[in-house]
């Protein structure tokens, strides 16, 4: 008897090749073995683990979160315990469960960035590709965030490349404005891929005792309210061609990750829905398949973009 | 640790703003133990506002039954959405979560506890004076709204006592007093304590000056409840400084004087 083949699930980023566009976005999955509790996270299309600093890093003064409607504030200030710790305590497990892992890094110069990059070569087949946190402030200059300067994003991107030799995912920050310069500098760089959209900053405050509600008074805020945001943002950069995208920002169904998918999103990642739904991945990647076969769509790569053919200017 | 759904048997308001839920979970009477905590997701099926779960202790497990009960303020939109279950629908929860105490070994306790911070407490008594430890139980509260668990800590084979803000119940004061006089009545006891962080920061510089071990279990807003996020992050005293712990994974039980209130 022959076996009815699903779907087609697999899509490329690039030279990154995943059997599924379902992954997990960098700071709410830790490495997985939390989630390995709950299901089988062998069978998502990837785990992006928390970002890595070089040394261990304390992160930021509670409180460090803040509930705001249908969403998350953040401000837990990146703590790690340095590139080190997931080689040592990390790396064994994620390969124990057959985990194909995209590591996060960031640095707070770009000195920091190289000197990850060389304590990752000797791991790097156990890694299908870094993705690069430029978020955070480069100290060089004034704390401004790297993914403000088109300069830092390509020499970045380019020199951890060279070093690595993996692929290179560069993760945008909705908060510059416009995301086609910093995409076309992560291209230029040689990314293989970009992922967007990083929390967007906000703030809230206490209207009894007049204090900020996070520690460090803003912070990244995620989750349903600004998936509208992350859409438009998917959609433009589709529209304009530049490096495949892992769409990411308040996905919460599998409804929301195929409407990433027809903005134009390749892959698509869970990140806040983690910390309610500890399911989300397993339940979003099922019900993707039953989707596409309830429409009859053989290939997950043909629903890729669709809405860009559906809009007459 | 399961993600389950569980069918509320009893969700009754016993004082002003103060709600009992009970419900049915084989898994949880079998498995949880005290110190530990659960996450409920305080929204409808599909919805998401409020957007995280709830952390809660569990106040009461009835094994006979099958039944839990977890003790709630209705403090804002997650808490007033559980107000509103009855008996008959489901909640659905995570847990156990968290490190279970380990009181094996403890033949005095003294059990302090303010306000909501009692819930953890009352089950840690229940146990404790079933392994034949000498309890006694400590509650403070603001308001008398409480005071219909009075029956349940007759119940007890503990001796408790209580201090009331509003002077409606128990002493009229605050749990502290206790210990106004300056004299330790609990000098060989262990101690335990749940509560806001004003009594915590009291309970701290009081039991600086004696030699009882004291273990304070924390509450913090939490966004995944089982130590992914970092959100819920508490200073410890280090050497040489401190160092942040997960109330969730690392906790929610901590020696109180290592505790850095901000």
């Amino acid at each position: 008897m022959v076996k009815e083949k699903g779907p087609n699930l697999k899509v490329n980023l690039g030279t990154i090749e995943l059997d599924n566009p379902v992954i997990t976005c960098s700071g709410t999955f830790s490495s997985g073995l939390e989630y390995g509790k709950f299901y089988d996270i062998s069978k998502l299309g990837a785990v992006t683990t928390k970002s890595f600093s070089l040394k261990p890093k304390k992160g930021n003064e509670p409180p460090r979160t803040c509930e705001v409607a249908c969403g998350l504030l953040n401000s837990i200030g990146l703590q790690n315990d340095g590139i080190n710790s997931f080689k040592k305590d990390h790396l064994p497990y994620i390969k124990k469960l057959n985990i194909r892992v995209i590591l996060s890094i960031f640095g707070q110069d770009i000195a920091e960035f190289r000197k990850i990059a060389k304590e990752i070569v000797d791991i790097r087949q156990d890694i299908i590709a870094l993705e690069l946190n430029l978020s955070c402030p480069n100290v060089e200059k004034g704390g401004m965030a790297f993914c403000t300067s088109t300069d830092d994003i390509k020499n970045i991107t380019h020199e951890v490349k060279q070093i690595t030799k993996i692929p290179v995912i560069v993760k945008l920050s909705p908060n510059v404005g416009d995301l086609s310069m910093p995409a076309i500098s992560a291209r230029e760089g040689g990314a293989d891929a970009i992922s967007l959209i990083n929390t967007v900053i906000g703030a809230a405050f206490d209207i009894d005792s007049f204090k900020p509600k996070l520690g460090n008074i803003q912070g990244g805020l995620s989750g349903p309210a600004v998936k509208p945001i992350a859409i438009a943002n998917v959609y433009n950069l589709y529209k304009e061609n530049i490096l495949p995208i892992i769409g990411m920002g308040g996905i919460y169904s599998w409804e929301d990750a195929v409407e990433f998918m027809i903005a134009g999103a390749k892959a698509i990642g869970l990140g806040s829905v983690n910390f309610v739904n500890y399911m989300a991945g397993i339940e979003i990647l099922e019900n993707i398949k039953k989707y596409l076969t309830s429409k009859n769509i053989t290939d997950i790569n043909s629903i890729i973009g669709r809405a860009s053919d559906k809009i007459k200017r | 640790m399961k993600l389950l759904d569980a069918e509320i048997v009893n969700n009754i308001r016993i004082g002003e703003g103060l709600y009992k839920m009970e419900f049915f979970s084989p898994y949880l009477c079998k498995n949880f133990k005290p110190g530990q905590f659960i996450n409920i997701k305080c929204s409808p099926e599909g919805l998401f506002d409020p957007f995280l779960r709830r952390p809660f202790s569990i106040y009461d497990i009835e094994n006979n039954f099958n039944v839990v009960s977890v003790l709630y303020l209705v403090r804002g939109k997650g808490t007033k959405y559980l107000s509103g279950l009855e008996k008959g629908d489901n909640i659905n929860f995570c847990g156990p979560l968290g490190n279970p105490l380990s009181f094996e070994n403890d033949k005095k306790v003294l059990l302090i506890g303010g306000g909501i911070g009692i819930a953890p407490l009352y089950l840690m008594a229940k146990k404790l004076s079933g392994q034949g430890a000498l309890v006694y139980f400590l509650c403070g509260f603001k308001e008398s709204n409480f005071r219909l668990l009075e029956k349940d800590f007759l119940r007890l084979n503990a001796d408790y006592k209580i201090y009331c803000e509003d002077g409606m119940w128990g002493e009229v004061g605050i749990v502290t007093d206790e210990f106004a006089s300056g004299k330790n009545k609990f000098e060989d006891y262990k101690v335990y304590c749940c509560g806001p962080l004003e009594m915590l920061k009291k309970l701290q510089a009081i039991f600086s000056k004696y030699n009882n071990t004291v273990i304070a279990i924390l509450e913090e807003k939490m966004a995944c409840g089982i130590g992914v996020c970092m959100g819920c992050a508490v200073k410890i005293k280090q050497k040489g400084g401190f160092a942040y712990k997960k109330v969730c994974s690392d906790g929610p039980s901590f020696n109180l004087e290592e505790v850095l209130f901000g």
